[in-house]
């Protein structure tokens, strides 16, 4: 028993093992239902130190992809499944000598706000092997091994991978047209090695005018449409930050360009949002960058004021801190405030209430922050669900998530750390969770806008973590290529779109020309308790399933009202027409188009 | 005075604020005048719902929707052990309590009249409500006249134990801390010792009530209806206010009043001081909590029926006014609110378990203080009896359950549950009752349009599914 017989090999060695205690413990893990390509890699008796059940005793089962615990004692039944990929940190905890029930053992935070705590025998470093195993699988990319994404053998129906092809997507917000072109300037990354390969533009501009003007603008990352409005032309241009450093430089063919921007649709001035606080954006002269001054003509600088990436992931830790384990009951609402979390929320939200109200109004906008790819995109990517409500289906959605945060370079692997041992890395941070809220904010503002439910943004955060979809891998899509992500990997979108009904919302009425303004007051906010906090069992087990349940029967009745419609209309059009001015109307009308929608990928 | 104007300001027991210029200072000043007089009415017989003629109904034959007599006879399984008592016919006995009341069988109407002096108020316990799955009951009361020489009263004591008997012991909800129990000596009044009621284990759980729950009413009205643009204290003021914290005391005392019904499988009696306020609150909540039949439209408002009008909740005293009013008024206390907003955290937290809308709750929370229905005029059965209200005015339960009503106050998912719903009572669990704290919000609006769309669709979709 004492030593580590199956830690390399396959452990699936019974031989030892004989009471039937211990082959109901085997049963327990017999039944994990591993996915294709995962292997088992150790498993252990320990005792999960869970912060709601007290000590639990039980065995936990290493794998390539997932952290698998289940309880012995039947009474309290607690499990656990966590991919390694959410783990940021694994730590021994206590000593040989430490004294003290459940004192030695391992220590694991995780990315996804919880600690896990396991307690083992003291003697003869029986925790060795699991740490080190623990530690390879759930951080391979610092021990040169690949992530689980490229071991995973699952099958999809559906490929996620074609549901975003830029060019389809241009072409639906009737892109190129007389002002805007389409340019493959970039096709081999030389312009800007985070950008995409197809890019639009200004009709007017030539590919070298684009440039000299990424020479001005920090990383390359020149001004370019991520949105047109369909009636008015007004565009959401993104970009980063100008190179304008402490000696004020200018340059001409910026000025040019972001005048052509204007010019394209004939408004008088340009709004600029910068969506740093000012004084940080000046202070990002002394680093050589900075924003656009006076020199630029027809143009108005406005600061968005968001808090950057450390700002944001201290206050996701404060949030962390007051939810778990324990939930701060005595001032909840006043340690809720000092977290800033909400704050930072609004202003995110408002911020993109400020782009979307510009541009529906005719205006032109350019947004960035300084490297344009966090908060712009929070901005961008808002704005466009607030005003276009293609976004605002569920693959709407992922075409926008593909487009505004993938392709345009969020730098997921630096943000999330994904398989790196590194967990203080100053450049981790949560700016994809808080867009994720955002968009959860919107949803209960408008609960019947949008065609996805909650369950939706729970997975798309769980497997932002993961590492089983290659979704969310890599820095931008340069690094996506050279690793081949889309022939090695498979897309989030496979699963979802294989599953879809689970992520729909039965109460979604399409509006396509509405424009959607969330409130983003404080008073109207809300934090995402079932996110947030969903490991403590009294928020889980608030009846959330008959809901779902529910919600279920109602798609399946809504399905049936739909097709029952569907037949009326086409056996007799004049009789139901009565019967469809009223407030069947605008579901009738629109109940075809989706779901056709719904089956032809862009 | 031509070209002198003036302002009115009307601040609403809704919590919604109207202004209006009004030319002319005189006339102004007149307007103003009227208002504040016909907003202040004392005398109940002037009030509007003794005017309001609704255009499609006639006074039915009975005003309400029930009365203790066919509440009584529909519970047979309550018959072998308690009857129906009417000592109290004439109010005499108490003058808070309806004519009929359910006691023990055992216990006669001379002790009764004996108990009910022992008891402030002359609220005796009775039965309000019967648990089928075990026999336990919820009895409620107010607080026993000890006074500082530590009286006793055989009857009183003869009642209780006749409420458990065959059961080893009952629990006593005593909605005071232990220290403002024994406080309560010095005025008169007191709680059931260990020594005098043996079988009764009592347990304390302070409640605020009176200007203590008004004054967080007023402070959160405050905070809601700030208008500067500088929001970022608005959770610490949410949190100064205390409101959502009475929320918590509420459901979190109504748990444990069903857990020892339930889980525990005793009876209970409650009470705090008069009687009237908390008891009603906590018995209220408890009984949705563990009664399914509680938690259909008509069985809530039944059950508001029972326990609030007939059961004495001074509404005339308690809604006068709400959150606005200058003067200090000593009787006014939002506890019917405070009802309302947990029952909405009930709503919340189990959308499918309750047969009512939010609608619903805030049109009673509007009623409640301003109405066109005599329903909650007047402090109990007996001022309402001898104002006529019964005779003279529409019952708004009645009109709320009208078939072209119903459907509007209905919960469109209701799927009833045989199950008790246990609220969660954690700080994070709990939420601003934003529907009613900001409905006059432009955000609050278009979510009740939402609401509504979406009542509308599911009830479209399940008229097709049955043809």
């Amino acid at each position: 028993m004492a030593s580590p017989v199956s830690v390399y090999s396959n452990t699936r060695d019974p031989q030892i093992r004989t009471t039937a205690r211990d082959s109901l413990k085997m049963d327990l893990l017999a039944n994990v239902s591993l996915l294709p390509g995962e292997e088992r890699i150790i498993d252990k008796d320990v005792i999960y130190i869970c912060p709601f059940n007290g000590a639990v005793k039980g065995k936990v089962l290493i794998t390539n992809y997932r952290l698998y615990f289940n309880s012995v004692d039947l009474d309290v039944l607690v499990s656990l499944d966590v991919p390694l990929g959410a783990i940021s940190r694994v730590e021994k905890m206590g000593g040989a000598s430490s004294r003290g029930e459940n004192s030695y053992g391992l220590d694991i935070t995780c990315k996804d706000m919880r600690n896990l705590r396991f307690a083992l025998k003291q003697e003869g470093h029986s925790r060795r092997d699991l740490f080190e195993l623990l530690f390879r699988y759930a951080f391979p990319l610092s021990h040169g091994s690949p992530l689980f994404a490229y071991l995973n053998q699952e099958k999809f129906p559906e490929n996620g991978w074609s549901i975003y092809k830029p060019v389809e997507e241009f072409r639906r917000q009737g892109l190129p047209n007389n002002k805007w072109r389409i340019t493959f300037i970039n096709k081999n990354y030389e312009l800007c090695d985070t950008y995409p390969t197809v890019l639009a533009v200004p009709f007017k501009s030539t590919e070298e005018d684009l440039k000299r003007v990424a020479t001005f603008r920090s990383r390359g990352r020149i001004p370019v449409l991520s949105w047109i409005h369909r009636e008015n032309k007004a565009v959401i241009v993104r970009c980063s930050q100008p190179l304008v450093g402490m000696s004020g430089k200018r340059n001409k063919d910026d000025e040019r360009y972001l005048d052509l921007i204007r010019e394209a649709n004939d408004t008088t001035k340009l709004t600029i949002y910068d969506a740093r606080p000012s004084v940080n954006a000046v202070a990002n002269k002394a680093t050589g960058g900075g924003y656009e001054g006076d020199e630029y003509q027809n143009a108005e600088l406005v600061f968005l004021d968001i808090q950057n990436i450390h700002v944001m992931r201290e206050s996701l830790k404060k949030l962390k801190d007051i939810v778990y384990p324990t939930v701060e009951e005595s001032h909840w609402l006043s340690s809720l405030e000092s977290t800033h979390w909400l704050e930072h929320i609004k202003l995110v939200l408002s911020g993109a209430i400020q782009v979307a109200d510009k541009v529906s109004g005719g205006h032109s906008v350019v947004v960035h922050c300084s490297d344009g790819w966090d908060r712009t995109a929070q901005l961008t990517s808002l704005a466009m669900l607030m005003l276009d409500s293609h976004f605002r289906t569920l693959r709407g959605l992922q075409v926008l998530i593909e487009k505004e945060w993938i392709s345009f370079g969020h730098k997921f692997a630096s943000r999330i750390g994904h398989g790196d041992k590194n967990h203080t890395d100053q450049d981790r941070s949560p700016i994809f969770v808080q867009f994720i809220d955002c968009v959860w904010q919107m949803t209960k503002q408008f609960p019947t806008a949008f065609e996805f439910n909650e369950n939706l943004l729970l997975t798309i955060l769980d497997h932002l973590y993961s590492c089983r979809f290659g979704t969310f891998l890599y820095n931008c899509e340069s690094a996506r290529d050279q690793n081949e992500v889309r022939t090695k990997t498979l897309s989030l979108w496979s699963l979802v779109n294989s599953k879809m009904e689970i992520y729909l919302n039965p109460f979604y009425t399409p509006e396509s020309g509405r424009v959607l303004y969330p409130v983003a007051s404080m008073r109207h906010l809300e934090l995402w308790v079932t996110y947030y906090i969903r490991w403590n069992p009294r928020i889980q087990h608030q009846q959330q399933s008959p809901v779902e349940q529910r919600y279920r029967e109602l798609l399946a009745l809504r399905d049936e009202y739909l097709k029952k419609l569907e037949q009326l209309q086409m056996s007799d059009s004049s009789s139901t027409s009565s019967d469809l001015a009223n407030s069947s109307a605008p579901n009738a009308s629109s109940s075809t188009p989706p779901k056709k929608y719904l089956r032809t990928p862009l | 005075m031509s070209g002198s104007s003036g302002t009115i300001t009307i601040k609403c027991k809704d919590m919604r604020v109207i202004q209006f210029d009004i030319p002319g200072m005189e006339q102004c000043l007149n307007i103003a005048h009227s208002i504040e007089i016909l907003s202040c009415l004392d005398n109940v017989c002037k009030m509007y719902p003794f005017f309001y003629k609704p255009t499609d109904s006639n006074l039915p034959k009975q005003w309400g929707l029930s009365t203790p007599e066919t509440h009584y006879s529909k519970m047979k399984d309550l018959h072998k052990k308690w009857r129906l008592s009417s000592v109290n016919r004439d109010y005499s006995v108490c003058p808070s309590y309806p004519p009929a009341v359910i006691v023990p069988s055992s216990i006669g109407d001379d002790v009764l009249i004996k108990a009910a002096k022992f008891r402030q108020g002359g609220r005796f316990p009775v039965l309000c409500y019967y648990h089928r799955k075990n026999g336990m009951v919820i009895v409620r009361s107010s607080q026993p006249l000890t006074g500082a020489n530590r009286k006793r009263c055989s009857e009183d004591e003869l009642l209780l134990q006749a409420v458990i008997e065959g059961s080893d012991k009952g629990y006593i909800i005593d909605m005071r801390s232990s220290q403002q129990a024994q406080q309560a000596w010095m005025t008169g009044g007191g709680f059931e010792s260990k020594s005098c009621y043996e079988r009764w284990k009592r347990l304390h759980r302070h409640m605020e009530r009176g200007k203590v729950l008004q004054e967080s009413l007023i402070k959160l009205v405050e905070a809601c209806s700030d208008e500067s643009h500088n929001m970022d204290r608005w959770l610490s003021k949410l949190e100064n206010s205390k409101w959502l914290s009475h929320v918590q005391t509420a459901l979190s005392t109504a748990g444990l009043l069903a857990e020892c019904v339930e889980r525990d499988g005793h009876s209970a009696l409650v009470h705090g001081y008069e009687g009237t306020d908390c008891s009603l609150l906590i018995s209220t909540l408890a009984q949705l909590i563990v009664d399914p039949s509680c938690r259909s439209l008509e069985g809530f408002l039944a059950l508001l029926e029972r326990e609030w009008l007939q059961g004495g909740h001074p509404f005339q005293q308690r809604c006068a006014h709400s959150a606005f009013s200058h003067a200090r008024l000593q009787q006014e206390s939002p506890v019917f609110l405070l009802l309302l907003d947990s029952v909405w955290q009930l709503w919340r937290q189990f959308p499918l378990a309750l047969g009512f809308s939010e609608v619903l709750l805030l049109r009673l929370a509007t009623e409640a203080y301003a109405s066109d229905y005599g329903t909650f005029l007047c402090n109990n059965d007996q001022e309402r009896c001898a104002a006529g209200v019964k005779d003279r005015t529409h019952c708004l339960f009645q009109s709320l359950l009208k078939p072209t009503e119903r459907d509007y106050y209905s919960n469109p998912l209701y799927e009833p549950t045989e199950l008790a719903i246990w609220p969660s009572v954690h700080p994070q669990s709990l939420q601003l009752w934003k529907g009613f704290f900001l409905r006059w919000t432009e955000q609050a609006r278009l979510l009740e349009e939402v609401q509504e769309e979406i009542r509308n669709m599911v009830i479209k979709w399940g008229k097709l599914a049955l043809s």
